[in-house]
């Protein structure tokens, strides 16, 4: 239906962007002055009144209709690139390209990239995913390109695969964690037998730096999502801040270290032992809990939850999930005392929570009383209201990973987007083996 | 040197362009608020500035829910059918 688009100087890239992938590129816009948020409101309203007439104009002038798209190309694009030094020249050449994230690129020659497909088991240009917010075709070869450049091994892909496939589910909502201002990257927690095959690691440091494959993995994720899903950073990528994890985020879950009867996260989705899986999390970056005292269940958690309570985070305001990875130390203290896996879920649900005097007024009023009406609106709010910060105990997600210490991490997330698991299967929909990687 | 290029292309979408009205006179406008601050004060305030210049407007206001999900199906299908024309907002 006819439509007019407000938006600030500093979001016209993406909304061009936007309308043109969405088929509508010469859909009408109208750009008011950034800031608009967090700016007196006489001012704003002086910018809507200075573009009213142009609102008007644009709403009822006629539109032509843009050119149809022609099909999206299902295999990597081949391009000639002169260069007297390899080195020098290559990386300034993908830098200008604007392919990479900053760092040196593996170059992704035929023969590079034609191994690499080999390690997916499917045809080269069998699609994998669509990825937003360009909506990117990924097919096998492309995934291999970014793959290649990214530094991975062939053994990686269906990882890779995999990641791509959970990072398109809707509840991800990938389009919302690429194009948003919050500071959000994918992170990869593997699970099963392919995390020691493949040396995804899970002990001592898991979050980086170290010899692993974490680290190319990961990387390979940042990139498939920049070249395929269009993720050009400051352009498209809108993140005021951005964070460390994404040039890489990737950990295993340290399963050998899991206290006895504890549940994988991937059992916990309802994943065999002998499945390996990718876990894709829409993450901020990790925040650590130091607690070298407590040597109770219920002196862990209190730590942990009182990490997790803090009025700056999206999960207060969205309702996905969030993640606590905790170190093999605090988990087998707390198992000592009896605990489940589900009980610290239940009990760090009830106590992440935080008075409500611990948010500015602006917030209880726009965010907690009207945005979030339905969370709130039979309860009688006071000082003593606490706000907790995920609104169920299913959605405090529990892995257990790292090596000798105290210290566990909260990792918050996007909050608008819930953590996906894919089991890494083969095109038969045989599970991938550790002796099919070595 | 012969390179593979890292870029994917996007899945072809078109969207046909409707028709415009010639004026906002005795039309229905739809106000998306995308729940970013302070928008349902601009689009507040776009309602008066249509009820004052367009004497007899429809003006209806939907409320997204957060601007970091899309807006619901209902509320889509809602402006579908109760608006002719819609304003909308993106960012911050």
């Amino acid at each position: 239906m006819p439509s007019v688009l407000l938006i600030s100087t500093s979001f016209t890239g993406l909304a061009a962007n936007q309308a043109k992938v969405l088929g509508m590129p010469n859909l009408p816009c109208v750009v008011l002055p950034h800031p608009l948020g967090g700016t007196p409101l006489d001012s704003v309203l002086a910018k809507v009144d200075k573009a009213f007439d142009e609102i008007v104009a644009k709403l009822t002038t006629p539109l032509q209709a843009g050119a149809t798209a022609s099909a999206a190309r299902t295999t990597a694009e081949r391009v000639e690139i002169a260069c007297e030094d390899e080195y020098t020249d290559l990386q300034a050449e993908f830098l200008r390209r604007n392919w990479g994230d900053g760092l040196p690129l593996v170059p992704p020659t035929e023969e590079r990239v034609a191994a690499m497909v080999r390690g997916a088991g499917l045809a080269a240009d069998s699609q994998v995913a669509v990825l937003a917010p360009r909506m990117g075709v990924a097919t096998v070869e492309l995934i291999a390109v970014n793959a290649v450049m990214a530094g991975c091994r062939p053994q990686h892909m269906p990882i890779l695969m995999a990641a791509a496939q959970a990072m398109a589910e809707p509840q991800f909502n990938l389009y919302g964690c690429q194009a948003t201002t919050h500071p959000v990257g994918p992170l990869l927690i593997v699970n099963g037998p392919l995390a020691g095959a493949l040396n995804i690691h899970g002990g001592s440091g898991t979050f980086g730096p170290g010899p692993w494959a974490n680290g190319v993995i990961g990387r390979a994720i940042r990139l498939i999502l920049i070249n395929i899903g269009g993720a050009i950073p400051a352009e498209i990528d809108k993140a005021t801040m951005g964070h460390p994890g994404k040039f890489t985020y990737c950990i295993s879950e340290n399963e050998a270290a899991l206290p006895a009867g504890w549940p994988t996260l991937a059992e916990q989705r309802g994943f065999a032992s002998e499945v390996s899986t990718v876990t894709m999390v829409g993450a901020e970056s990790p925040h650590n809990i130091n607690d070298h005292e407590s040597t109770t269940a219920g002196g862990i958690v209190t730590m942990v939850a009182g990490t997790m309570a803090q009025c700056g985070q999206n999960n207060v305001y969205y309702n996905g999930d969030t993640l606590v990875v905790l170190s093999p130390e605090h988990a087998a203290t707390i198992a000592a005392d009896g605990w489940s896996k589900e009980d610290v879920q239940k009990a760090l649900y009830e106590e992440a929570r935080m008075p409500i005097t611990r948010f500015s007024r602006e917030n209880i009023e726009r965010r907690l009383m009207r945005r979030m009406a339905m969370r709130y609106k039979d309860r009688n709010i006071s000082p003593d209201t606490l706000v907790s910060v995920v609104q169920r105990w299913e959605d405090v997600v529990i892995v257990v990973a790292g090596g000798a210490g105290k210290h566990s991490m909260y990792v918050p997330t996007f909050g608008a987007t819930r953590s996906v698991t894919k089991p890494v299967l083969k095109a038969d929909g045989s599970p991938w083996a550790a002796a099919d990687v070595k | 040197m012969k390179l593979c290029s890292p870029e994917a292309q996007s899945l072809p979408l078109s969207v046909g362009a409707s028709a415009r009205p010639s004026s906002l006179q005795g039309v229905r406008v739809g106000l998306l608020d995308n729940a970013k601050a302070p928008v349902d004060k601009m689009m507040a305030h776009i309602d008066r500035r249509l009820k004052e210049r367009f004497p007899g407007i429809e003006t209806m206001l939907a409320s997204k829910v957060a601007a970091s999900t899309p807006a619901t199906t209902q509320m889509m299908q809602n402006l579908r059918q109760n608006c002719d024309v819609v304003i909308n907002a993106l960012g911050d």
